[in-house]
């Protein structure tokens, strides 16, 4: 196999000089496993390894493409138009184009991941040593679910998990390279390699929460983990402010270090935006969260924090200038993200706080966790004082600026959400700020009117002139980061996930791209776990679900428990704790179902896409990092929904409901084929709203292999939401119903009546579930 | 007929941008239709639209078009008393897989349509779908009614305030032989 070791196993020898037992010889280098399962068919799998696999999903989940651009601009042949089935100078079509830019897509996404990976195992392993044991508590196990899968590997060091990224990075390599002119030549084949890259993306990500959680003793799967504050007014502005954006925990855990070290924790401030907010509250639950990626350009240009620290990821492009222009001190720490700042690494810290301090610098480079904390610290304490006094801009500016306005709607057409820009700032002419007050929820803070503005009127900081008292009284309560599900917690749901007596497990992952704004977010989640389906969450969807009240008051992490349980929301963390989601339904599969998971990718996915009800909602997705993740979940046999600006990515898996064909799989009984459909109906879809995402949601998470009493409930699920939502019975319910015991009985005759009228027929429903690999039906049988 | 900018700004697709459409000329075009759908989505009945009774006005374009209707499935309540007209509820996304297929015959299972008109959608959502359609299904003709230039539909309407609009889409039901 291409780029993986190839293994030399012996069980047992006796020689005259030795005797040896459970050696394993890897490419020369020697592994002694302890591990009693035996390694499954594809350790360490290679680009093709699982290429059957993907095939056989997207004959079902056919590739559905919305081209962004109708050009091909990658290479000087170019610009090649690729409308309507014309070819490029290459010898492309739009459809290979499309299946290679998704691939770009979610390798730029897995590499984001893997170099992530590498720096925060490196960090850890100088601070801990390679040695430092992965531990996620005494209730889990099971504690690299997906590592062990896909690489057939048990890491229990730090020091394990690097040859882990190694594959991961070697990996990536190799897929890019089938991305330049004159490589691949197949959009399935491209599509197959995206799945590769998701794949690849999910181990890394697990290869970042295992270790930060072990290296740095986050909650170990604590369902009742800290309750932190969360929103624009969470930072208190009387002391020195540092403010940590980003996804790499390192700087900002030495920040506190040091602060703690010193006896200063509590008197500076120390804020986070996006992952990097989630992680630090995980460190210290002290850590205020101002929100996810959409308020940083709003908090930046506000001028609180006195120093920025940067990390890696949904940094914005502009954010260091929009720092230096309120004089917010920059620090810039990963070779990812230089911002053309200079390198003082390698400067005595004095000099560099001096630099800072006196303003020769407004920002540095500084690729050494350690030294930025003592410079972010220092600083800040330094210019603090004297940077209370400064006003950013006066509001008589603000407001005369709006005056400005020549109505002539350039906001409008740039705002991605097509908001009334226009209107709303022309309105501040009349001396009213009533429109931008109803905007402020729907903005998502990109700045892009700003850009267009030809009169340059400042709208972000209008805005926030308009709602001024709401965001100084925006303070919410999030639970920090649980990290991983426990074992015991399966234990508990893995039966009634599976026989579909919890309706579901629903995730709500990704950005912040909304359509609507946040608030449709925390609306799913409170349904969802009101009907008892597990509600889980990360990354910036976790962080917007907190930031509304209910009628008592409460957030979302307030009203229900953290359990990974029916009737629950619990948030896992950041975005690299989407692999605790993701090993969970691995873990369903190992724990409760028995099934071996050691380098067993195919039968695992096999196991999830037939019985595990589980669905992600991205209902801001809008990283390259969401495509990538998504698709390594989908290629795990999981749905995920996208809201409308998901369209963008290019690209859905679409099942066809109304095409029986496509909706069969072997009985793994007798391995005759056996109608399934159409469960799940879809493995990636774009919802246009948030109600048609909810029903869809319920109808995702049907599976081949429910028990009636399950479909049951799944079914009263989605007919009663549909009804409540659209005010009918849904057209297709129909489709869903095998036999008459799948049918609810409060509407049992009700629905007989529309099930004859549309000439239903019952269906065969296999006795021990169905399975889409013929390999996995028992040989007896075939 | 001439090109020109889309709505939002960035949307620039290709070479092949919708051709302009002034309401008052559609009603020539759409007299060529043989088997149309007007597909709504779900912006059609926000205020912000604009135009509160657009359910009714693309009821009355569906009868004498002799069309049929496929919404999306949040606003399918507002279509309950849609008359002889046959009207569907199907998520946009999975309405336009089927479209872009060949062999699908319809909601009806009588055959292809050949005309495409949608109205109501979010501006950049629809932009999507009719490049799917733009791309994978060139034999449908598509025709985009809102008030919002669409570059990637076969025809579009120019951008236009509501009441020209309001306006336009009243002439074009009224040539189709319509009482509005």
């Amino acid at each position: 196999m291409d780029g993986v070791p190839a293994r030399i196993s012996i069980k047992e020898l006796q020689t005259s000089l030795a005797s040896l037992k459970g050696l394993e010889v890897v490419l020369g280098k020697v592994v002694y496993d302890d591990w009693d399962e035996k390694i499954g068919p594809t350790p360490y799998p290679s680009v093709t390894t699982l290429r059957l696999w993907d095939h056989r999903l997207l004959e079902r989940y056919e590739p559905f493409y919305s081209p962004l651009c109708d050009m091909c601009c990658l290479c000087t042949y170019g610009k090649c138009d690729l409308t309507a089935g014309k070819k490029g100078a290459c010898g492309i079509d739009i459809r290979t184009q499309q299946g290679k830019i998704v691939l770009l897509a979610c390798l730029m996404g897995a590499a984001a991941h893997a170099t992530h990976s590498r720096h925060i195992l490196d960090y850890l392993i100088k601070k801990r040593g390679r040695d430092h044991p992965i531990n996620l508590g005494e209730e889990v196990i099971l504690e690299a679910p997906i590592i062990r899968t896909v690489a057939g590997v048990r890491p229990k060091t730090l020091g394990d998990l690097e040859e882990v990224v190694d594959y991961v990075t070697s990996q990536i390599a190799q897929l890019l390279s089938a991305t330049a002119t004159g490589q691949e030549s197949n959009y399935l084949d491209y599509e197959s390699k995206a799945l590769h890259a998701g794949m690849l993306d999910n181990v890394a990500l697990e290869v970042s929460d295992i270790a930060q959680i072990s290296g740095l003793d986050f909650p170990k799967g604590d369902p009742n983990a800290a309750l932190v504050d969360i929103g624009m007014a969470a930072v208190d502005k009387s002391k020195p402010v540092i403010l940590c954006v980003g996804h790499n925990v390192a700087p900002g855990a030495e920040t506190i270090d040091f602060l703690e070290k010193e006896g200063l924790y509590g008197q500076v401030e120390v804020a986070g935006i996006c992952c990097t907010a989630h992680d630090l509250a995980r460190y210290r639950s002290g850590t205020k969260i101002v929100g996810p990626l959409s308020k940083q350009l709003m908090f930046v240009k506000s001028g609180v924090a006195d120093v920025m620290i940067v990390d890696q990821e949904c940094v914005r492009a502009d954010i260091v200038q929009e720092a230096e222009k309120v004089g917010t001190r920059v620090i810039t720490t990963i070779d990812q993200i230089c911002a053309g700042l200079p390198d003082m690494t390698a400067a005595p810290v004095e000099s560099v706080i001096d630099q800072l301090t006196s303003g020769k610098e407004p920002g540095v480079l500084v690729r050494d966790p350690v030294k930025v904390a003592q410079i972010a610290v220092k600083t800040a304490i330094s210019i603090a004082p004297a940077r209370r006094t400064q006003t950013i801009l006066k509001d008589e500016e603000v407001l005369a600026a709006a005056k400005k306005c020549t109505f002539c709607r350039e906001c409008r057409r740039a705002c991605p959400n097509d908001l009334e820009i226009d209107g709303a700032v022309n309105e501040v002419r009349n001396g009213s700020t009533q429109k931008l007050q109803l905007l402020y929820d729907l903005c998502m803070n990109c700045g892009r009117c700003v850009s267009a503005c030809a009169r340059h009127i400042p709208i972000i900081d209008l805005l926030e002139l308009a709602n001024r008292e709401r965001v100084k009284s925006e303070r919410f309560k999030v639970r920090a980061g649980r990290g991983p599900i426990l074992d015991t917690e399966i234990r508990n749901v893995g039966r009634p996930i599976v026989m579909g007596e919890i309706p579901g497990v629903i995730a709500f992952v990704g950005c912040s791209n909304y359509p609507n704004g946040g608030k449709e977010l925390a609306e799913m989640a409170d349904e969802f776990a009101k009907r008892r389906y597990i509600v889980v969450a990360s990354g910036c969807s976790a962080m917007d679900m907190a930031r509304y009240h209910d009628e008592n008051g409460q957030s979302l992490y307030e009203k229900y428990p953290g359990d990974f349980d029916a009737g629950c929301i619990a948030n896992v963390g950041s975005c690299v704790a989407n692999a605790h989601i993701i090993g969970a339904a691995i873990k369903i599969a190992n724990i409760f179902a028995k099934r071996p998971l050691r380098a067993n990718f195919e039968e695992i996915a096999d196991y999830i896409l037939n019985r595990v009800g589980a669905v992600a909602i991205a209902w801001g997705a809008q990283h390259q990092k969401a495509a990538s993740i998504g698709t390594g979940v989908n290629r795990l046999g999981v749905p995920v929904i996208l809201g409308p600006h998901g369209a963008k990515y290019r690209r859905a898996y679409l099942g066809r409901s109304d095409m029986d064909e496509r909706w069969s799989a072997y009985d793994v009984r007798t391995g005759r084929p056996v109608y399934v459909g159409p469960a799940p109906e879809h493995l990636v879809y774009v919802a246009e709203t948030k109600e048609e995402a909810m029903v869809i949601a319920a109808r995702l998470v049907m599976r081949p292999s429910d028990t009636s009493k399950g479909r049951l409930i799944k079914l009263s699920n989605y007919i009663d939401l549909h009804r409540k939502i659209f005010g009918k019975i849904p057209d297709d319910f129909h489709l869903f119903v095998r036999t008459e015991m799948d049918l609810p009985l409060g509407m049992k005759d009700e629905l007989l009546m529309i099930m004859k009228e549309k000439g239903w027929k019952p269906k065969e429903i296999p006795e021990l579930g169905s399975t889409i690999v013929d390999r996995l039906v028992p040989k007896k049988v075939q | 007929m001439a090109a020109a900018i889309p709505w939002q700004i960035g949307n620039v697709v290709g070479p092949k941008n919708a051709l302009l459409l002034a309401p008052e000329h559609c009603a020539r075009l759409l007299k060529a239709a043989k088997r149309s759908l007007i597909v709504v989505g779900a912006n059609a009945t926000k205020p912000s639209v604009g135009l509160p009774d657009l359910p009714e006005r693309v009821l009355s374009l569906a009868r004498v078009m002799k069309a049929q209707v496929a919404v999306s499935p949040s606003i399918q309540s507002q279509f309950s008393r849609s008359g002889g007209t046959q009207v569907f509820g199907l998520g946009l996304e999975d309405l336009t897989n089927r479209l872009k297929d060949r062999q699908w015959k319809g909601f009806d299972g009588k055959g292809a349509y050949d005309y495409v008109l949608l109205i109501g959608g979010l501006y950049y959502f629809q932009s999507q779908m009719l490049a799917t359609l733009k791309h994978f299904a060139p034999q449908i003709r598509t025709v985009s009614l809102d008030r919002f230039y669409q570059p990637n539909g076969s025809f579009s309407f120019p951008s236009m305030d509501v009441d020209k609009w309001t306006e336009g889409l009243d002439t074009m039901i009224r040539e189709l032989g319509g009482k509005e």
